[in-house]
């Protein structure tokens, strides 16, 4: 009776490993596929002949995907740094430093967290117009690359966490706050500037929404946007398109499979997202 | 702010503020002019026309009547909701399932979590390509495998579940994973009195189980509510809002008004609308569960 049990259960875990799986290796299977074999035979069937021509088309043609994937790599690294050296200056002033007004400020931050994302495409992209940056390639970093609320709390809650003795130890050895920051505080917090930097890099390699808006034609076209203006642009063309969505995917892929347990971590601990 | 509540001597003080305020200014810049500025120019620009082009001019309440009147706003919030009330209740249960199979100690659960998490962290809009593909009525990989011609994404009836089907599938891992947290939260000894008790698995399970991840439920309902809200990378890979306007989301509405229809002042008043409706979703639950979210959190 037990073991049943046992079995009934991988058998459920794995028909959900099945169905969540399996878009995933359709769009990498198809990728590698001729036109021929794909209108010819079972989706399922494996590539025959195995070709990388889609991959290389989608890199190098029309779409210029292979431009998109350096704009947005760019872009992310952009903000990831900008983010981080902003919040970490802030979230120290919030957790160590007691100065007027700390309250009402971190009452502010707190409240521009319920802002959706959503609401801000028109005005920021009005902002972006008038200030002649609309289709550049900083409309995309701009608006990200100085404050993240979320990343302020975060690494806030971290700061509280370390000893108040070691940063008065280094103040009687002379040592100012930014020599505080860098000797002390910012190397005893990898694991949580570990953590923001994996949500920075994957959620802007997947935004989209502000990137379509801001961004006309292939210039500073990001991953996503490619991705989407190809689906439209060559509809039907199903091999060329899921050469597209599995080069989107994968990166994400191969970067969660090696990070794994951080990934996981930082999921639970901030909400993602 | 517990660390250096001492009250500081007033020089110190002075010095303090000043020091905090240049930590802050780069950080604060972006708070200012990236979110509370827009905040402000969105409900400017919602009593204002403008066609993207021309000259922006003041049009009073023009567009809040406009908006309010013509049902096509109407029809977006209300599929909106549906949508919400399909997607948030179907992976509710579902994660919770998972969690609750992933937290018996069984080898390979981590294996099994790890899969389920993939679709969350992958852009909704490649993978959305990818079901426009497999939900494809002629050559799709689902009609194609199981042989029929069912229209999954033009079918005015099958979209919306469809959409909801495919966020649905993309979230799951995520709710999954603050179940299992939840779970193991759940000190042994209080399962360990209720089993001397005479508690059984199931009796377990919803009596002793279900209540104590109460704090868990709450903030997997509302996290997941606000983002179900604001949908938009899968509607527009799968759908654009099509059929006849049965898969118009609030967010994709939003994006179409501005700059398809070129009607910003239109689209302005939306996004107020539903910037107003999430402010009040997050201050309710903020006024009423507090304590148990900051518990949570903890």
């Amino acid at each position: 009776m037990k073991w049943t049990r046992t079995a009934g259960i991988y058998l459920v875990l794995g028909l959900g490993a099945a169905f969540t799986l399996a878009p995933f290796l359709l769009s990498i299977l198809t990728a590698f596929k001729t036109r021929e074999q794909f209108a010819g035979q079972s989706v399922l069937a494996w590539p025959d002949p195995f070709t990388v021509d889609n991959i290389a088309r989608v890199l190098a043609g029309p779409a210029e995907f292979g431009r998109a994937v350096v704009v947005t790599l760019l872009a992310a690294v952009l903000i990831l740094i900008g983010q981080l050296v902003c919040s970490i200056l802030a979230a120290y002033a919030f957790a160590r430093v007691d100065f007027r007004g700390r309250q009402v400020l971190f009452w502010v931050y707190l409240s521009t967290l319920m802002i959706p994302p959503v609401v801000l495409i028109i005005p920021l992209y009005l902002m972006m117009t008038q200030a002649g940056l609309r289709n550049s390639f900083w409309s995309l970093v701009l608006p990200f690359a100085f404050a993240s609320p979320y990343a302020v709390f975060l690494l806030r809650e971290y700061f509280r966490g370390i000893p108040q003795e070691l940063i008065d130890a280094a103040r009687l050895d002379g040592a100012n706050t930014l020599d505080v920051l860098v000797e002390i505080v910012v190397p005893l917090s990898k694991p949580i500037i570990a953590t923001l930097t994996l949500i920075t890099i994957v959620s802007h390699w997947n935004s989209f929404m502000w990137p379509l808006v801001v961004t006309t034609g292939p210039q500073w076209r990001v991953v996503t946007v490619a991705t989407a203006s190809l689906q439209s642009q060559f509809n039907g063309n199903w091999t060329l398109v899921m050469a597209a969505t599995t080069l989107a995917l994968v990166p994400l892929l191969v970067l969660f499979l090696v990070f794994q347990r951080q990934f996981v971590r930082s999921i639970t601990i901030s909400g993602f997202k | 702010m517990a660390s250096s509540r001492r009250r500081s001597h007033p020089g110190i003080r002075r010095r303090n503020t000043v020091t905090g305020y240049a930590l802050l200014a780069p950080s604060l810049f972006g708070v200012v002019c990236f979110m509370l500025l827009p905040v402000l120019v969105v409900v400017w620009l919602s009593f204002q026309s403008w066609d993207l082009i021309g000259p922006i001019s003041f049009v009073g309440l023009d567009n809040y009547r406009s908006v309010l009147s013509d049902g096509v706003f109407g029809n977006s919030l209300l599929v909106t909701i549906l949508f919400v009330a399909l997607v948030v209740p179907i992976q509710t249960l579902i994660g919770l399932g998972a969690a609750s199979l992933l937290t018996r100690d069984l080898p390979g659960s981590g294996w099994f979590r790890t899969i389920y998490v993939l679709p969350w962290i992958c852009a909704p809009l490649a993978l959305g390509v990818v079901w426009k593909w497999i939900l494809a009525p002629t050559d799709g990989a689902l009609n194609t495998l199981v042989g029929a011609r069912i229209e999954w994404l033009s079918d005015p009836a099958l979209a919306l579940p469809t959409v909801a089907a495919v966020v649905i599938w993309t979230n799951v891992g995520y709710v999954t994973l603050f179940f299992m947290a939840g779970l193991l939260n759940i000190p042994e000894q209080i399962l360990e009195a209720a089993r001397i008790d005479g508690a059984g698995p199931v009796a377990l399970f919803w009596q002793i189980k279900i209540p104590l991840l109460r704090p868990t439920m709450f903030f997997v309902l509302v996290t997941t509510v606000i983002s179900a809200f604001q949908v938009f990378d899968q509607v527009y890979a799968l759908t654009q809002g099509g059929p006849a306007h049965t898969t118009d989301v609030v967010a994709a509405r939003i994006y179409y008004e501005a700059f398809s229809a070129f009607d910003l002042g239109r689209a302005a008043v939306m996004a107020v609308v539903l910037l107003v409706i999430l402010v009040v979703i997050t201050l309710a639950q903020q006024l009423y569960f507090r304590r148990r979210v900051t518990y949570e959190m903890d």
